[in-house]
């Protein structure tokens, strides 16, 4: 049986600038995200990845197009709906991981739960569990000062999936980080859309990083050039990336 | 870009945000201005030399304490500027700025947020001197001819002590930014990093805050008289040092307990305030301690001027029991007084007695006033004839009942208990009373009530005289009767009493000045909270923005920043509500007098004046956090 469809997107178009001075930046991208994937965006610099995830996160306005979540026109909501949105269906994960300086990692993570007024045994037992599924455990007491770049954004994670959102949005997410933290937090991922039947959608420049997705897009003047799907193997499925990125040739940081 | 012109864009752009600032300081100017302009203006010599030479001390005495006040609230509102300033131009090291440029940059755009304040302040006080003065008066109920007279002296004077006062901390400012290092100065552009303290040190602090305080309260309220003075300096010493104590341990250790229970913590938006609180804790203790013990104060500044004003009020009424106070040396005489009287005036009440006025020889101590005896049932009659209450039970033999004067201020203690030897028999004091039975009379001397057969005994050691006492219904008349009185051949002496007499009007203007004082304080505070308020809530954009794209909606956002700020209001308004009840008390026990009813007036007008700052500091802060918002958007 096929997976409920999350995300359809169609025909999406992004203009920036004034009349007689537009520049496109989406040429029509049209994309279909059901439940349980795991799709990686790669793209050169100036591509539109960033702004297709803007967009698809309702961060963005896009100029024409649709885009469904769970069958929900949602292009033409207003602000306060799109919080709504963004509060009860999407979760994010950010470069530069966008944890509250104010509260200590628990706090951090079970923030979201707690707003949404989660009853408080359920947000701690939760917490602890989503710390325990990223390695976070002996950490939870600490400000986001007190740890470090790869810890940070495991955090970050674990807040994402935490109200297990309808789908989980990842921007560049090991683009401040080592290789080991990369690793390690993609692994987290990974696990989290294999026994957490999360779904993921992660922008990234990184070819090692996209490798960890099931489907990585190919994304070139706002516009999808291509689609590769995962083997049963990772080192070939990042072999395979290299090429077509190699093949496209423009510069992908 | 010249570094005057660049001095001036940052002045201008920071306007709004030192708006607050500037208000208070040009507010202080124009108090400080007022003052010395109204010693100097000369109308104040329309109320006599000694009433005018009292009020220009205690105007010279205030505007010595405003001075005083400046001083902090300039070093701490350079000090919000300095470390403001030096986070923004952290980033002109950068740009290839020396540390002496930059210092020349800061002390520009302070001297221009300086100057803006003084300017202000003095063109608002020579625009509200003849009207300053008025509400002054007003107030005071002091009636003198009031005249626009500015005086350039009090300008100058004015000038030179903000001044002295601003030059100070520009160059300490200057100086500190030339000194600093390039790392520091970047240093201050990061969040503050320990976020918790350690529960033991804070617990200390606590305990040591709660004694401090609770000795503090201890010895402000527990004597009366002339110990509170002796008591207040030490008094207010622990209080101050306790509420920084409170404040740097016993709150944060209560919000970090709170937090600490993660049961309680996670609920709706409480996790997100009062972090926020902790969070803003460690940096702002020392503000929410000064906003306390200015609201302090304020509110003993007002309790104080409202207590000497009733207690003047009292002083005059019962100066005015009666109209004539008439002595003779004999009795039977209060009909054909009364006559006499009404030839001219009306008699609305009258009373007689008969008081014996000891020959100093029986009395075992020297005293400063004579002692005179009166006997029980003549009090009594005295009390029915004028309306006068009256609940002394008549004292045994060898017991006594003081009758005293109402002091305006009074240094001495209760004197129940006390004894008095009068020729070799002793005499024990077992009530006082200040119910004015003897009217002026009371002021000079000293009574004792005793019964009867006592004073029969007593009588033969002193000498005796009668004393008529007349209240006319218009005392504006009292110089009609004078006339008719002095004719009678039984009239010994007379006392005449003046309704409009203003020997000790002087007084009034302390409680004006005290409101202006109240004003001044809890401007002060207010200002200080409200910019501490404002500049938060730029840091608190980034942190806003993140949950505006975590998808937290701007109702939560709303109610989160309401309790933050309410809390942070209410805090130190709540430390200063429990603490006002000793400082007003110790106030009461000096005046001897209860003022209840000022220290619920007085939190009142503070409760609503800081309502009032903290809808404005939402305002703006909700608007600033709005800004991030919509940001996101753009």
């Amino acid at each position: 049986m096929e997976n409920k469809k999350i995300l359809e997107i169609k025909n999406l178009v992004k203009d920036y600038g004034t009349k007689g001075f537009r520049t496109k930046v989406l040429r029509g991208v049209s994309l279909d995200i059901y439940e349980n994937d795991f799709i990686a965006i790669m793209g050169p610099s100036g591509s539109g990845k960033t702004t297709l995830l803007n967009i698809l996160s309702t961060i963005d306005h896009a100029t024409s197009g649709t885009i469904r979540l769970n069958g929900k026109d949602i292009t033409h909501l207003k602000n306060k709906e799109l919080s709504k949105i963004r509060k009860d269906k999407i979760g994010f994960i950010f470069q530069d991981y966008n944890l509250l300086d104010t509260m200590t990692l628990q706090d951090n993570i079970a923030l979201p739960l707690s707003l949404h007024g989660t009853a408080n045994t359920n947000c701690i037992a939760k917490t602890k569990e989503m710390a325990a599924l990223f390695g976070l455990s002996t950490h939870l007491k600490k400000y986001p000062y007190q740890l470090s770049g790869g810890q940070k954004q495991r955090g970050a994670a674990c807040r994402a999936l935490i109200t297990a959102p309808e789908i989980i949005f990842a921007d560049e997410p090991t683009g401040a980080l080592d290789s080991k933290s990369s690793r390690d937090l993609l692994e987290c991922l990974k696990h989290a859309n294999e026994e957490g039947k999360a779904t993921i959608m992660m922008v990234t420049h990184d070819a090692f990083s996209a490798s960890f997705a099931k489907e990585v897009y190919l994304l070139n003047d706002g516009m999808i050039k291509c689609k590769l799907t995962k083997g049963k193997d990772r080192k070939e499925f990042y072999d395979r990336i290299i090429d077509v990125q190699a093949s496209i040739g423009s510069d992908f940081v | 870009m010249s570094m005057l012109k660049l001095a001036i864009q940052n002045a201008r752009s920071g306007m709004r945000n030192y708006l607050s600032l500037i208000i208070s300081l040009a507010f202080t100017i124009l108090i400080l201005c007022n003052f010395i302009n109204l010693v100097d203006s000369g109308i104040l010599d329309q109320l006599g030399e000694s009433n005018a030479r009292n009020i220009e001390v205690i105007l010279q005495i205030l505007s010595f304490v405003i001075g005083c006040f400046m001083f902090f609230f300039i070093w701490y509102a350079t000090n919000v500027f300095l470390t403001k300033c030096k986070k923004e131009i952290g980033i002109y090291v950068f740009m290839g700025l020396s540390n002496q440029e930059i210092g020349k940059l800061y002390a520009t755009e302070i001297l221009f947020i300086g100057s803006a304040a003084l300017i202000n302040g003095l063109l608002f006080g020579i625009l509200t001197s003849q009207l300053f003065t008025m509400i002054l008066m007003r107030l005071s109920t002091i009636s003198v001819e009031i005249y626009f007279d500015v005086s350039v002296r009090s300008l100058l004077m004015t000038v030179l002590i903000f001044v002295f006062i601003y030059g100070i901390f520009v160059i300490k400012g200057y100086l500190d930014i030339v000194h600093s290092s390039v790392l520091e100065m970047i240093a201050a552009n990061r969040q503050n990093e320990a976020v918790k303290q350690n529960r033991w040190l804070l617990a200390g602090k606590a305990l040591s805050g709660v004694i401090l305080i609770s000795t503090g309260c201890y010895f402000a309220i527990k004597d009366a008289g002339m110990e509170v003075v002796g008591n207040l300096l030490l008094a207010v010493v622990l209080v101050v040092t306790g509420i920084y104590f409170i404040f740097g341990g016993l709150i944060p250790l209560l919000f970090q307990s709170l937090a600490h229970n993660k049961k309680f913590l996670y609920k709706k938006e409480r996790n997100l305030w009062i972090n926020s609180i902790i969070f803003r804790m460690k940096k702002n203790y020392r503000t929410y301690a000064i906003v306390c013990i200015l609201m302090l104060c304020a509110i003993t500044a007002l309790a104080f001027g409202i207590a000497m004003k009733n207690r003047y009020d009292n002083i005059v009424h019962f100066e005015n029991t009666y109209t004539y106070q008439i002595m003779s040396d004999q009795a039977g005489y209060h009909r054909e007084f009364h006559n006499l009287i009404e030839k001219q005036n009306e008699v609305s009440y009258q009373s007689e007695a008969e008081i014996t006025m000891l020959h100093e020889q029986y009395i075992s101590e020297k005293f400063t006033v004579p002692i005179a005896i009166i006997a029980y049932t003549d009090v009594k009659n005295i009390a029915q004839t004028t309306g006068l209450p009256f609940n002394i039970k008549e004292p045994k033999d060898g017991e006594y009942v003081e009758l005293n004067r109402l002091y305006l201020m009074s240094l001495t203690n209760e004197s129940i208990g006390s004894t008095q030897e009068i020729n070799g028999i002793s005499y024990t004091s077992v009530d006082q009373t200040t119910a004015p039975y003897l009217g002026y009379m009371q002021e000079d001397m000293d009574y004792m009530i005793v019964n009867d057969s006592t004073y029969q005994q007593l009588k033969l050691l002193g000498t005796s005289v009668y004393m008529y006492n007349y209240k006319i219904s218009d005392p504006s008349r009292f110089e009609r009767s004078e006339a008719d009185i002095r004719s009678s051949s039984h009239c010994l002496g007379l006392v005449k009493v003046d309704p409009e007499r203003a020997e000790i009007s002087w007084i009034k203007i302390l409680f004006s000045v005290s409101v202006f004082m109240f004003m001044v304080f809890i401007l002060a505070s207010g200002s200080i909270l409200f910019m501490k308020i404002y500049n938060d809530s730029f840091e608190e954009q980034a942190r806003y923005h993140i949950l505006s794209k975590l998808g937290i909606d701007d109702d939560v956002i709303k109610r989160s920043i309401t309790y933050e700020l309410l809390l942070t209001f209410v805090m130190p308004l709540l430390a200063m509500s429990c603490i006002s009840y000793f400082s007003i008390k110790a106030i009461g026990e000096l005046m001897q007098t209860t003022l209840p009813f000022v220290n619920v007036i007085s939190l009142a007008v503070i409760y609503v004046c800081f309502f009032l700052f903290y809808l404005l500091s939402r305002f703006l802060y909700i608007g600033n956090v709005k800004k991030a918002v919509n940001s996101m958007y753009d």
